[in-house]
C-alpha cells in the first residue's frame, strides 16, 4: 500500500511541471519544461490543425520573440517596444492593450524585443527598453505602478526578458553582459513595486567571492541574468543562469574565477540569499554565458530519485547538477563543432581550454552565437527525452584589451563567423537526447540554425517554427515531419499550447529577428533578405470532430 | 587620358590614414554583434558593406544617432576628426564584396573614446562617483536626475533656487524636503509620496528604493497627509560628511558651469 502510494505520489510531483488549460509561466510552469499534459492534438491528428485565428501585433521591428502567457481562456503577448496585448484565447479578440511611451530620443540598447510578461494575482508584469518593471491591471491594462531598475544610460542595461513571478514577488535580471556593468537580481512586491531583495551577481568588497576578481573589475564585470528563472516551491529556491563577464573576449584586467558569472545560482525565494551555485565557466573568455533555462526535473538516478536541474550553456556543453545543493551529476556536447573546451571531467570542471589570444586571429566553435541560442528547449516526462536545439558554426575572432567606460559596450575583441565550421556544414539541428547520458535518439537536420523555442506535448508532438517561416510539428518518439504550415516570417519567439472549453489549440509567435537572426547573413548571404513581420498565428483541430 | 580621369575618380576621396584611424574605431565601437557586424557585414543593425551612402548622412547619423533605434549618438563621445573618419571607413567600403577579410586586430594602443565622466575635472571625479555610484541602492541619482542620468523624482538640482551654494552639504544630510507627504491608501498601506503632478493621483514610493511611481485612483487613497517621518537621512545615510562635501562641490560644479 504505502509503495503504491509512493509511486502515485511520485508520479503527481513529476506531472507538476506539465501545464494544462492554462500557460501560466514563461516556461509552461515555473519548472521550465516547455510540456503540455493536453493531448487532444496528438501525433495521430497533427496533421489535421487548421488556424483558428491570426494576430497581427503591427511592429516588426525586431521580429517577434514572445512566449505568450494564458489564463482563464485570456492570452498576453508582448510586442517589440513593450507594447502589450490582452486576447480572448478562443478568438482574437482584442479584449485591452497597452503601449508603453518611451522617452523622447531614448536610443534602444541592443534590441528593441520582448519576451514576453509574468501574470498573477490579476496583475500583468512587463520589463521594458528604458529598464522599468511595471504591473498592469490585468482586467483593463491600467498601470498600477512601474519602478526603474537603474537609469539605462548609466548601466546599459534593460529588461527583455519576462519576469518570474511566485508568492507575490516579481523577479527580474538585466541584460547588460556585453556592457562595463555589474549585473544582479532584484525581487519586487508584487502589490507594490517595492524593492524586497537585491542579489548582486558580482560579490562586492567583503563578500565572499569578491576576491575572483582583480582589482576594480567586478564594479564593470558583466554577470547578467538576462534570460527567465525557474522555481521549486517545495524547496523554495528560485534558480538563475548568471550570463558571461564582460569583457566578453578578454579576461586580462579580470583574474580569477569571477564568480558567479556563468553559474546557476540558486536563491532563498525569500530572502535572495545564496544557497548554492554551480559555475559552468570560470573566467570565461568565449562570450559562454550560463544564460538560458534552468529546466527542473525528477529522476531516478542509481536506485534514488533526484531533484536535478539541467542547463545548456551557450558554449553548447549540457550541465546537469542536483538542485538542492548543486551538486555537478553529468555533462555533455550538443553539438559536433565544439573546440573551446575537450570536455568535462567527473566533478564537471572544463579541460583542454582553447582560449581567444590577444592580436591573433582564432578559430573557436561554436561561435558566439552559441551552439545554441536562447530559444528554449522542452523536457517530456512521457518520453523522458530532453528536446533541444543545436546550432553547427564556428567564429574567427581576435581578442582586443579593453578599458571599460561605465554602462558602454565592453567587448575585448572582434569576431566573424566563418562560412565552413570544422565539421560538416554550419546549420542547425533539433534533438531528442537522455537528459543523464546526453544519448541522442533522434536529429532533426536545418539548413540554418532554428531559433524558436520547443513545445513538448502529451500528445507525443514536438513543435518549433524554422528561419523561413514554417511552423511545423514532429514525431516526439522519431523526429518525423508530421505536419507543417508557412506562417510568412521567420520564428524566433516560443509555441505554447492550452485549452479554452475543451477545446485545445496551439499557438505560435512569427516574426524574423534578433541580434543572432542578424548575424546569420555573416554565413548565408540571402539570410538579410529574410522577411520581418510579427503576428501570432492560433491552430486548433476543425470544430465538430 | 579618359581611362586615366577615370582611374583617380575611382580613387577614393579621402586620406588612407584616415580610413585606418576608421576602422579601428569602427572595430570597437561599431562591429560588436549587437550593430554592424565585423567590417560592416551585417549584425543586429544594418550592413554597411557594398552599400553606398551620402557623407555628410553619415557624419549626421554617426554624431545624433537615430531616435527610437539602437544607433546611438556618438557625438559626446568621439571627436569630429573621428567621426569624419569613420565615415570614410564606411565609405570605403561601398565597392567591398559582400563577404569579408579576418576580423581586424585592434591594436591595442588604439585610444579609445572618451567616457561622458570626462568632462568632470579631477578635482570633481569623486563627487560625481558619488553621485552616480552604481555599488549604492541609495544614491543621489536614485532621485535626481543630472546630466541626463537618474530619477526626476527629487527636484531639478540645477533649477534657479533648487540649491543655494551658502546652504553647504549639511542640507543633503538633515534636509525635510517640503515635497514629500504620507500618502494613506484605504487597503492600509502608507507611504512617504512625492506626488507626480498637482492635484494627480501619481505618486513616488519613497518607501523602499529605488523609488515605486505608482498610478492610484482617487478610491484607493484614504488621505495625504503634510506630515512625514521621511527625512532626506534616511535615503543618504550611506555617505559620510566627507562623501557628502565631494557630491556637494560636483553639484555645484555642475550648476556653476550650467
Amino acid at each position: 500500500m504505502l509503495r503504491i502510494l509512493a509511486v502515485l505520489t511520485m508520479s503527481l510531483y513529476a506531472q507538476n511541471g506539465a501545464t494544462r488549460d492554462n500557460w501560466p509561466h514563461y516556461g509552461g510552469q515555473t519548472s521550465a519544461w516547455r510540456y503540455s499534459a493536453l493531448d487532444q492534438v496528438n501525433a495521430a491528428n497533427v496533421s489535421k490543425l487548421t488556424t483558428a485565428w491570426v494576430f497581427q501585433s503591427g511592429e516588426i521591428d525586431g521580429g517577434m520573440q514572445v512566449t505568450p502567457i494564458v489564463v482563464d481562456g485570456v492570452m498576453y503577448v508582448t510586442t517589440s517596444k513593450n507594447n502589450v496585448f490582452a486576447l480572448d484565447a478562443a478568438t482574437g479578440r482584442e479584449l485591452w492593450s497597452y503601449h508603453y511611451t518611451l522617452p523622447k530620443g531614448f536610443t534602444v540598447f541592443y534590441g528593441p524585443w520582448n519576451r514576453g510578461v509574468a501574470v498573477a494575482d490579476g496583475r500583468v508584469f512587463m520589463g521594458t527598453l528604458d529598464n522599468n518593471l511595471l504591473a498592469l491591471d490585468a482586467k483593463n491594462g491600467r498601470e498600477l505602478w512601474r519602478v526603474q531598475n537603474e537609469d539605462v544610460n548609466q548601466c546599459g542595461c534593460n529588461i527583455t526578458a519576462a519576469p518570474l513571478v511566485v508568492k507575490g514577488k516579481v523577479i527580474t535580471g538585466v541584460t547588460g553582459g556585453d556592457s562595463a556593468h555589474r549585473g544582479y537580481i532584484n525581487a519586487f512586491d508584487a502589490r507594490t513595486g517595492r524593492n524586497l531583495w537585491k542579489f548582486w551577481t558580482i560579490p562586492g568588497p567583503g563578500e565572499k567571492g569578491h576576491e575572483t576578481w582583480s582589482g576594480d573589475s567586478w564594479k564593470h564585470g558583466g554577470g547578467s541574468a538576462w534570460m527567465t528563472g525557474s522555481y521549486d516551491a517545495e524547496l523554495g529556491l528560485t534558480y538563475w543562469s548568471v550570463g558571461n563577464p564582460a569583457a566578453d573576449f578578454w579576461g586580462g584586467n579580470r583574474k580569477g574565477d569571477n564568480l558567479y558569472t556563468d553559474s546557476v545560482i540558486a536563491l532563498d525565494i525569500d530572502t535572495g540569499k545564496l544557497k548554492w551555485y554551480f559555475q559552468q565557466v570560470p573566467h570565461d573568455v568565449w562570450d559562454f554565458d550560463t544564460a538560458y533555462e534552468n529546466v527542473l526535473i525528477d529522476l531516478p538516478l542509481n536506485g534514488r530519485t533526484r531533484k536535478l536541474l539541467l542547463n545548456v550553456n551557450k558554449g553548447g556543453f549540457t550541465f546537469v547538477v542536483d538542485r538542492t545543493n548543486g551538486e555537478f551529476i553529468a555533462g555533455w556536447p550538443l553539438v559536433k563543432n565544439l573546440n573551446w573546451i575537450s570536455g568535462v571531467n567527473a566533478k564537471g570542471e572544463l579541460q583542454g581550454r582553447n582560449e581567444p589570444v590577444v592580436g591573433k586571429n582564432k578559430i573557436i566553435c561554436p561561435s558566439i552565437g552559441g551552439g545554441r541560442s536562447w530559444n528554449q528547449g522542452a523536457w517530456s516526462p512521457k518520453t523522458s527525452m530532453f528536446y533541444t536545439t543545436g546550432i553547427e558554426w564556428c567564429e574567427d575572432v581576435v581578442a582586443v584589451p579593453e578599458t571599460p567606460k561605465e554602462g558602454q559596450v565592453y567587448f575585448g575583441g572582434t569576431f566573424k563567423l566563418t562560412r565552413k565550421p570544422m565539421q560538416g556544414e554550419a546549420g542547425g539541428h533539433l534533438g531528442a537526447y537522455d537528459p543523464i547520458s546526453g544519448k541522442r535518439a533522434w536529429l532533426y537536420e536545418y539548413k540554418y540554425p532554428l531559433l524558436a523555442s520547443v513545445l513538448a506535448t502529451a500528445g507525443d508532438v514536438i513543435f518549433t517554427g524554422d528561419a523561413e517561416g514554417f511552423f511545423f510539428a514532429l514525431d516526439a518518439k522519431t523526429g518525423n515531419k508530421l505536419w507543417s504550415f508557412q506562417t510568412g516570417s521567420g520564428h524566433r519567439g516560443g509555441p505554447i499550447t492550452y485549452a479554452v472549453n475543451g477545446r485545445q489549440y496551439v499557438a505560435t509567435p512569427s516574426g524574423w529577428g534578433s541580434a543572432l537572426a542578424g548575424l546569420l547573413p555573416q554565413i548565408w548571404p540571402e539570410a538579410e533578405r529574410f522577411r520581418a513581420g510579427a503576428a501570432l498565428f492560433v491552430f486548433a483541430l476543425p470544430e465538430g470532430k | 587620358m579618359r581611362y586615366a580621369l577615370l582611374f583617380v575618380m575611382a580613387l577614393p576621396a579621402f586620406p588612407q590614414g584616415s580610413v585606418a584611424r576608421g576602422d579601428k574605431l569602427f572595430a570597437q565601437g561599431c562591429a560588436v554583434g549587437y550593430c554592424h557586424g565585423s567590417g560592416g557585414t551585417a549584425a543586429r543593425a544594418q550592413r554597411l558593406r557594398g552599400r553606398t551612402f551620402d557623407r555628410e548622412y553619415l557624419i549626421k547619423v554617426i554624431r545624433d544617432g537615430l531616435p527610437n533605434t539602437a544607433m546611438p549618438a556618438w557625438g559626446d563621445r568621439l571627436t569630429d576628426p573621428d567621426i569624419a573618419a569613420l565615415a570614410d571607413y564606411i565609405q570605403s567600403l561601398a565597392n567591398a564584396s559582400a563577404d569579408v577579410a579576418a576580423p581586424v586586430v585592434v591594436d591595442a594602443a588604439t585610444p579609445a573614446a572618451p567616457d561622458l565622466g570626462s568632462a568632470t575635472p579631477p578635482e570633481h571625479q569623486r563627487g560625481r562617483e558619488l553621485f552616480f555610484d552604481a555599488t549604492r541602492e541609495a544614491r543621489c541619482a536614485a532621485c535626481h536626475r543630472l546630466n541626463g542620468i537618474g530619477a526626476a523624482v527629487g527636484p531639478d538640482l540645477l533649477k534657479t533656487g533648487a540649491i543655494k551654494i551658502s546652504d553647504g552639504p549639511r542640507v543633503i544630510k538633515y534636509g525635510r524636503p517640503r515635497a514629500v507627504r504620507t500618502v494613506v491608501l484605504k487597503d492600509g498601506d502608507k507611504f512617504p509620496g512625492v506626488a507626480v503632478e498637482r492635484n494627480g493621483t501619481r505618486y513616488y514610493d519613497l518607501s523602499a528604493l529605488p523609488p515605486v511611481l505608482r498610478s492610484l485612483t482617487q478610491v484607493d487613497i484614504q488621505v495625504v497627509q503634510r506630515q512625514t517621518t521621511w527625512r532626506h537621512l534616511t535615503a543618504t545615510r550611506s555617505y559620510t560628511v566627507e562623501d557628502m562635501q565631494a557630491v556637494w562641490n560636483y553639484v555645484c560644479w555642475v550648476a556653476a558651469k550650467r
